[in-house]
């Protein structure tokens, strides 16, 4: 038997509906179709006008003094040797990474502790410890100098390390404390309870489960104290009084006397002092981007 | 449920943590040795005459060897008194003395400056030193002019409250090879250093006849070629009360001054301190510079000593040379220090025939101790026996600049160097800049005769 609906001709097909639009894959082409030169000539350009004081202070600190040639040929380290020994780099690098280093630790440990406060707990005053940390951001270094140096002169740490770097990392903890408290928030909380439902107290939760996911949290937070310490000038310049312990930005500006100046030994001293940052920067600015944007987008 | 992380990461946090903790613990043990370096605190005193004296340098780093050299040789003579140096960029030797006041932590000896003593002074930082001077082998030995400069900057009081170790004095510095070239004659005059100045710029050619100091420290030399024009010989009129600085021959000086910006100088001259004019000047080609006797090394040590000379300021069209005063450098003693007598002794021995020879040889300045002015180095550093004669043969008139205001600094610097550059700019005339200036150091002059009285 032959059903009506076999002998009704079949309809023709739809035509075939339009396909949206891949606004994505257009762009993509519309990129890919661009002459090299409109987008190699602008990044190009940018990037001679960024390198050109680079090589300026290597061309000053790899030629002889006198030469006036545009290379650094030929080639001199005479300049490194007399920052390194005879101006006494080699004791400022030794402080300054000594200032640095214990500055990222002591920064990162303290903003760890105070931003897991911050962001696992409710207390009274909350909200106005958030905006006086905002607030002490506020505040230059430089008002604080005579306090500051009256009260670790009491404590007879004047000409000691520990006087940078208590300063240093009292200045730098607030911006660090809500950095990794915005870190710690974007962790679920019930990682932690399930880490408290297999026994775990909150101190080792907190370090087996929440701590390995703030790495990319920790390593901009302790690179951003590491480079702070390691450029910062005026805490070193008003509380050491002793060449044996000055830091690489107090050794720099030592090297321009009032009216006198040794160019190439005042660039070989610059690139001694960026050459640690630089590497720093180098290995850890896929972290760095990663931390800063994942800790600022939740206030 | 189990978190698998757990087992894992166990041993590997204990340790990080532990080794966390024991570094903080160690770097922070290692950095606790110091001792306070400052001299002091409280009224001072005597002391024994020996053991341990701080002393802080006002310009530390190029002249670093030669003051460690100075303590070597005191120290091998005073074997109880052992020098602790300690180097200060000058750009940052006041405030940190300015902090160490407020803190009470002062060294026992310090360079001080004429354009520094007025502040100190005013604070009651430093000793007088007139009686221990009187009672040294110094007294009498020491340049006359350059004591009383220091006295002159002092707190009003007449003491002197700093030992002169040497004096600098603007230099004209050209490249003797350019003007050979170019058939050009000295720049001895005011009208043949305008001349060369333009005979030898070449824009196209990024030659340039004079380097103009437009940034940090621009006014000092600003003044000089005012003066220098002007042939005006007294910073203040016959009053004492109204500064001459807005004199109508010092703004028409000023305005000719001022005009050589961009027209013989290059543009970039507009934020020149003295490293940057420096710098360019020993590396390209320019013909003349005015810096002073401190970077005549640098020249030596970029283009050699036979591609240029360091004169003396041009004289006048009546044949007179006048230059502004530079500050005289010297050495003084903090009121707070707890080892004065010890302290003396390194003043003494700083400012001695044989070290102010040394130290002048290695700065390149004029010294203040009359011996060692007649040491046979002066001979061969032409610009600075040249300077020396030009302080002391009576050929040049030195506008006194008036260091002992404590504004000075400040009115000198951050409030008018702006403006200047507004003037090389065509922003500002120079009428009305010289007389903005006039008027605030007028009423810091009125201020100053009210507080002495």
């Amino acid at each position: 038997m032959i059903t009506k609906e076999a002998t009704v001709a079949a309809p023709a097909p739809l035509p075939a509906a339009p396909e949206p639009p891949r606004p994505a894959r257009k762009r993509r082409r519309a990129w890919d179709e661009a002459p090299r030169w409109q987008i190699y000539l602008p990044l190009g350009i940018y990037l001679v006008f960024t390198l050109i004081p680079f090589y300026w202070i290597l061309l000053f600190a790899l030629r002889p003094a006198g030469s006036t040639s545009l290379v650094p040929w030929p080639m001199t380290t005479v300049h490194f040797e007399k920052v390194w020994t005879d101006r006494g780099f080699g004791t400022f690098f030794y402080n300054s990474v000594l200032v640095g280093v214990v500055t990222l630790l002591m920064t990162t440990l303290v903003a760890l502790a105070g931003g897991y406060a911050l962001a696992r707990f409710d207390f009274k005053v909350k909200r106005a410890f958030m905006l006086a940390l905002l607030c002490s951001q506020f505040v230059p270094g430089a008002l604080l100098l005579v306090p500051l140096f009256e009260i670790f002169a009491g404590l007879q740490l004047i000409n000691s390390l520990v006087s940078v770097i208590i300063a240093e990392t009292v200045f730098q903890l607030p911006l660090s404390m809500i950095l990794i408290s915005n870190f710690i928030k974007n962790v679920p909380y019930s990682l932690e309870e399930a880490a408290w439902v297999d026994g775990c107290n909150r101190f080792r939760a907190f370090r087996v489960v929440v701590l390995p996911l703030l790495r990319p949290g920790l390593i901009a937070v302790g690179s951003f104290a590491f480079v702070h310490s390691w450029n910062h000038f005026l805490f070193a310049l008003m509380f050491l009084n002793n060449q044996e312990k000055q830091t690489i930005p107090v050794g720099l500006n030592t090297l321009m006397s009032a009216d006198s100046v040794d160019l190439g030994a005042l660039a070989a001293g610059g690139i001694i002092a960026a050459v640690p940052v630089v590497i720093v920067f180098a290995f850890i600015q896929k972290w760095l981007i990663t931390g800063f944007s994942a800790g600022a987008v939740k206030g | 449920m189990k978190i698998s992380i757990l087992g894992n990461s166990t041993g590997r946090g204990r340790r990080t943590s532990a080794a966390v903790a024991l570094g903080a613990a160690l770097a922070l043990t290692a950095t606790a040795c110091g001792d306070d370096g400052g001299g002091a605190g409280g009224g001072g005193a005597e002391g024994s005459g020996k053991g341990k004296i701080v002393f802080w340098d006002n310009n530390g780093g190029v002249r670093t060897d030669i003051w460690k050299q100075i303590i070597a040789d005191f120290e091998k003579a005073n074997p109880d008194i052992d020098v602790q140096y300690v180097g200060i960029a000058s750009t940052e030797y006041q405030s940190k003395v300015d902090t160490a006041i407020q803190a009470d932590g002062l060294p026992d000896v310090g360079g001080i400056s004429a354009s520094m003593l007025a502040g100190f002074a005013a604070q009651g930082a430093l000793d007088p030193l007139d009686d221990r001077l009187e009672k040294s082998p110094l007294n009498g030995k020491l340049n006359k002019d350059m004591i009383e400069s220091l006295r002159a900057a002092g707190g009003g009081d007449d003491k002197l409250y700093s030992v002169p170790t040497s004096a600098n004095n603007g230099v004209l510095y050209y490249r003797t090879d350019l003007f050979r070239k170019a058939g050009l004659e000295e720049p001895t005059t005011w009208d043949r250093f305008f001349e060369a100045a333009e005979k030898l710029t070449d824009k196209g050619g990024n030659k340039f006849g004079y380097t103009i100091r437009g940034g940090a420290g621009s006014i000092a030399q600003a003044l000089d070629a005012m003066y220098g024009q002007s042939g005006i010989t007294s910073f203040w009129d016959s009053t004492g009360k109204k500064t001459t600085v807005n004199d109508p021959k010092n703004v028409a000086a000023l305005e000719k001054y001022a005009a050589l910006f961009k027209k013989v100088t290059p543009a970039a001259d507009l934020n020149n301190d003295f490293t940057k004019m420096v710098a360019q000047w020993d590396s390209g080609e320019i013909g003349m510079l005015n810096h002073n006797l401190g970077s005549y090394q640098d020249h030596v040590k970029a283009l050699g000593a036979d591609k240029f000379r360091g004169i003396p300021q041009p004289v006048g069209p009546d044949g007179k040379r006048v230059q502004v005063s530079n500050p005289v450098d010297g050495v003084g003693l903090f009121k707070s220090s707890k080892n004065k007598e010890a302290a003396w002794k390194f003043i003494e021995f700083a400012t001695s025939a044989q070290s102010s020879s040394k130290f002048n040889e290695s700065a390149g300045q004029v010294p203040a101790h009359l011996d060692a002015a007649k040491s046979d180095w002066i001979a061969k550093a032409e610009p600075t026996k040249l300077a020396a004669e030009a302080l002391t043969d009576g050929s040049t008139t030195i506008v006194q600049l008036p260091y002992y205001l404590p504004d000075w600094n400040t009115l000198s610097k951050a409030e008018s160097e702006p403006n200047f550059q507004k003037v090389l700019l065509g922003d500002m005339s120079a009428k009305d800049f010289l007389d903005g200036l006039a008027e605030k150091l007028n009423e810091a002059q009125a201020e100053w005769d009210e507080q002495m009285g």
